[in-house]
């Protein structure tokens, strides 16, 4: 198989040690940068804007949320953060949210279980190895889990707590697996981070190689014959990789796809089983929808196992939908079929989206949130005819620098930042685009700026692939029919922002990396 | 020395502390840490508090200095000064308040000596020290209000006795909290008494400056906010009582028998206006009797909260409601001492049927004392099960409840499946709606 784009470089054997490397260390990005599209490229191309940052600063996200966030979802998993209360709290919010996105997803529901070692002052001092293990014989003792992770946070970080050997003898004594992540906060301001601390324990701890043997005897023709049988299954068996923004009908969607293909279609790691997790380095493609996402997990089975795998773009809208499908057509010789299904699917969708056009022509759209998921967005609504004034990628990196191109004005603004709020909002009572498409936490405060708002994931809506395509443009048509909301709001409700930061230039917030 | 907890329904000092100074009116937190503690703090209380939302300046908006690895190496209080210099800039605020995570606490940052330095200027800056370690979020709660009582609020001399600090109900972490102020406000308002309440409709920063003409605080808590009433003691000279969350005829009646003499409130106005009250409580009070006795609503209550909201919850179930009072698990822990004086208080429950109490800290073990405080069915032909059975705890006991069987309500932290605005359950009329959002419960299905 032809080498990837996007990983082209990039190596993943880091299992030697017990942290996966940290974004900063591991591959070009950025967390801080104002300007315009192909300010950004140049900008990248030059590699100096790793080191820039903020001068005000609001809070930029902790790679220990988005880590956990993944191995919450297992199924039958305790989850045990070693660190004082407040890591992770976002759990006392979120339980009832993933034990009804179980239901949805047709999995077993399960109370989210997940415990703190509550360390305090003394154990500051001594450490707090006592009360991880106390922690770990208890979620073992009560829940009888298949696995139990163990997310490390700044204080054990800092004061040098060692947890991995303790959680190996563990691990060898209890019936549950015992995986070690190490997401330390401090240690990252790329919050992406999170997710290759999640992987580096699950591929430290929960990936089998895969297992190959044959039933026939010589001269066995029956038994040949299933072992062909099940060849056949296994070379047509891909894992779709699925992220903490897929909706269940984001998965329907993607997967009907791909079982059109003739493909055989296990959706994974989230809310996933870890027998089927062990066995990912199975299939015979694992197909990503978001580089920031997997490039670890997928680049890493790739080197220790074989298992061939596409990282390309995150099939939102029609053209990344489609080139998200050849990418896979190519990789499993279905060039014919995908091209027959992107013809089908194309033909069907565009006579859907033509009466919703008509609401949609030259409105304006700002885009903020993860990066390959605001791109395909703002390039889906610029196909609809709307004109993209504005992207606000949390983070930027290589990943993503082809994407830039997608957007037609490359003078459209783009402020890398992770939340930060207050700058976004400077720039979007400037620009005043007609729709807000924003990431969780982000929507409230374009309402009190008067802006009519769509989010831009749900876990009750469909974003990916053709029909989530036309629910994008059937969601944005609806937001604009009734607009009184964000006018009642912004007419009664202040943001908490000076006179003089709306007139400022919020650019000037950044401060260029000095080498 | 604490433990483990499975599933704390609360979050760190830091936690409390956000969402107290962030609940303060135009009030701008400043919370030098690592990048992720004010996101995730925030997430905790905004959703976790029956969507209260991040209000004036929480959530994502919170001003951080995002302390890395070069920080704990280096040190972080440049890049602290950095922060506040450019938050009173950008931040159109009336008090700033730099809060302190973890990780600049272990490296021994001074954040007090560099919020020192904004000392003078246009807009106060207060600062406490609030790593995640010190505590739950309770603690955040009270070394917040304790700050802005030894530092922010101004001595007075002259006290008005008519005039009272309410402390003990904390935003987020109390669900209902601006709802049960704002009852409690409007009740003492009815004795000619004004309350002060930091959180309330209508406060300002400058208003809360002057808290210090006020002539009592009352704590409505045995735990939480008495560090606060003792810095009021010492700083301003200023007595506290305190006393549970009064909900219901019972426990609003013996609220305000409690503060009337400390309060000067004369017998007849006390008379006149628990008389008034409770007239008009039980003219709405009596309207669901037709329903509770033709389908039998009597039920076996448990209850499962923190320490503000156990007794005021099974007080007003036994009491009022006439339900059995089971079991009450309580998820918070006490010292020896006042341990005993809190398990005193249920000696006035006047029911023949007595509740059991437990002190549990873990969530997941709510099931196994429910089990254990009932015989179980050993296959016996005629069984006296536990049943009908009515839970009220937190939204994270939805699956215990199904597990036994038992209707359910969440009111205490955290409550994910109810919206909640400027409801309250404290008071005549709070006990009211409280008896609403039980019994709609218990028709949910008709």
């Amino acid at each position: 198989m032809a080498e990837n784009e996007l990983t082209k470089g990039l190596t993943y054997n880091y299992l030697g040690a017990d942290a996966a490397p940290t974004r900063e260390e591991r591959i070009q990005a950025t967390t801080a940068f104002g300007g315009s599209c192909c300010g950004l490229k140049t900008g990248m191309g030059q590699g100096c804007l790793k080191f820039n940052s903020r001068k005000f600063a609001q809070g930029n996200g902790c790679q220990l949320t988005l880590a956990l966030g993944i191995v919450r979802t297992f199924q039958n998993v305790v989850v045990i953060i070693h660190g004082p209360l407040g890591c992770a709290s976002n759990n006392i919010g979120l339980a009832g949210f993933n034990k009804t996105a179980r239901a949805l997803k047709g999995k077993p529901v399960q109370d989210v279980v997940w415990m703190h070692t509550n360390l305090d002052e003394r154990d500051v001092i001594d450490g707090g190895q006592q009360k991880l293990r106390d922690a770990v014989l208890y979620a073992e003792k009560e829940y009888r889990p298949d696995v139990i992770v163990v997310g490390n946070s700044c204080v054990p970080g800092i004061i040098g707590d060692d947890i991995d050997p303790l959680l190996d003898e563990l691990d060898a004594q209890l019936s549950a697996r015992v995986v070690p992540v190490h997401c330390e906060g401090f240690r990252s301001k790329f919050v992406a981070s999170g997710y290759d601390a999640a992987y580096h324990g699950l591929l430290k701890k929960l990936a089998d190689p895969p297992a190959r043997y044959r039933r026939a005897v010589p001269n066995d023709v029956g038994a040949a014959l299933l072992d062909a049988g099940e060849e056949y299954v296994r070379n047509r068996t891909v894992n779709l990789l699925n992220v903490g923004s897929t909706s269940y009908g984001d998965e329907v969607e993607l997967s009907r796809l791909l079982t059109a293909l003739g493909l055989k279609v296990n959706v994974l790691p989230l809310f996933g089983h870890i027998d089927e997790i062990a066995r990912m380095g199975e299939a015979a493609l694992n197909i990503s929808i978001c580089a920031t996402h997997d490039d670890y997990l997928v680049g890493h089975l790739k080197e220790r196992f074989g298992t061939e795998y596409i990282i390309d773009t995150l099939p939102i809208g029609i053209k990344n939908t489609n080139k998200w499908l050849r990418a896979i057509g190519k990789a499993m010789r279905l060039e014919k079929e995908t091209e027959n299904l992107i013809q089908l699917e194309t033909s069907q969708l565009t006579e859907a989206l033509e009466p919703l056009k008509a609401a949609l022509k030259n409105k304006t759209v700002f885009v903020g949130g993860g990066e390959t998921r605001i791109f395909t967005t703002a390039e889906f609504y610029q196909s609809l005819g709307m004109r993209v004034l504005g992207l606000k990628p949390h983070n930027f990196d290589h990943f993503a620098v082809p994407m830039i191109e997608e957007i037609n004005d490359q003078d459209a603004v783009i402020d890398v930042a992770p939340g930060q709020p207050a700058e976004e909002m400077v720039i979007l009572k400037k620009l005043k685009p007609d729709l807000y498409v924003g990431h969780g936490g982000a929507n409230g405060w374009a309402t009190k700026l008067g802006l009519t708002t769509t989010p831009l994931y749900g876990q009750s809506f469909n974003y990916m692939g053709y029909s989530g395509a036309f629910e994008l443009a059937r969601k944005a048509a609806r937001a604009f029919q009734n607009t009184n909301l964000a006018k009642k709001i912004a007419a009664n409700v202040a943001l908490p922002f000076r006179k003089e930061w709306y007139e400022s230039n919020p650019f000037d917030n950044i401060k260029e990396a000095q080498l | 020395m604490s433990g483990f907890i499975e599933r704390a329904k609360t979050t760190c000092a830091l936690g409390g502390a956000l969402v107290t100074i962030s609940s303060l009116p135009r009030a701008i937190p400043v919370v030098h840490a690592s990048g992720g503690c004010a996101q995730t703090l925030s997430a905790a209380y905004n959703l976790g508090g029956a969507y209260k939302g991040a209000d004036y300046c929480s959530g994502t908006m919170t001003p951080t200095s995002n302390i890395i690895e070069k920080n704990i190496v280096f040190g972080g209080e440049d890049r602290l000064e950095e922060q506040i210099e450019h938050t009173i800039k950008v931040m159109d605020g009336d008090l700033y308040f730099v809060v302190t995570g973890c990780q600049v606490e272990i490296i021994g940052d001074d954040a007090q000596s560099v919020a020192g330095r904004f000392k003078g200027g246009k807009y106060p800056v207060l600062c406490a020290s609030t790593p995640g370690f010190a505590g739950n979020g309770f603690k955040g709660y009270d070394l917040v209000l304790s700050t802005l009582a030894a530092d922010f609020i101004s001595p007075k001399a002259k006290k008005d006795k008519k005039t009272v600090n309410i402390l003990g109900i904390m935003p987020g972490q109390d669900v209902f909290c601006r709802g049960n102020i704002s009852n409690i406000v409007q009740l003492l308002g009815k004795l000619g008494i004004k309350a002060n309440s930091f959180f309330g409709d209508g406060e300002t920063i400058a208003k809360i400056r002057e808290y210090g003409g006020a002539g009592l605080n009352i704590v409505f808590s045995e735990k939480h906010g008495l560090q606060a009433a003792q810095t009021f003691e010492e700083k301003h000279g200023m007595p506290y009582i305190t006393t549970d969350l009064p909900i219901g005829d019972t426990g609003t009646e013996n609220f305000l028998r409690k503060i009337a003499d400390p309060l000067e409130i004369k017998d007849v106005d006390l008379e006149t206006v628990i008389n008034e009250e409770r007239k008009y409580y039980y003219s709405y009070f009596q309207r669901f009797l037709e329903i509770y006795g033709d389908i039998d609503l009597q039920r076996y209550a448990i209850v499962s909260a923190d320490i503000n909201y156990a007794y005021p919850l099974v007080s007003f179930l036994s009491e009022d409601l006439g339900w059995i009072p089971h079991l009450v698990v309580i998820n918070e822990e006490l010292d020896d001492f006042s341990r005993k004086k809190y398990e005193k208080k249920y000696k006035n429950i006047t029911s023949l049927a007595k509740p059991k109490l437990v002190f549990e800290q873990n969530t997941g073990q709510l099931l196994k004392h429910i089990k254990e405080s009932w015989p179980q069915n050993r296959n016996d032909k005629y069984y006296n099960a536990l049943s009908p059975a009515f839970l009220i705890g937190s939204s994270l006991e939805a699956g215990t409840a199904q597990k036994v069987g038992a209707g359910f309500l969440p009111v205490v932290f955290p409550v994910t499946n109810r919206a909640v605005l400027n409801k309250g359950y404290t008071g005549y009329r709070g006990a009211l709606t409280l008896a609403e959002d039980i019994f709609s419960a218990l028709v949910a299905n008709r």
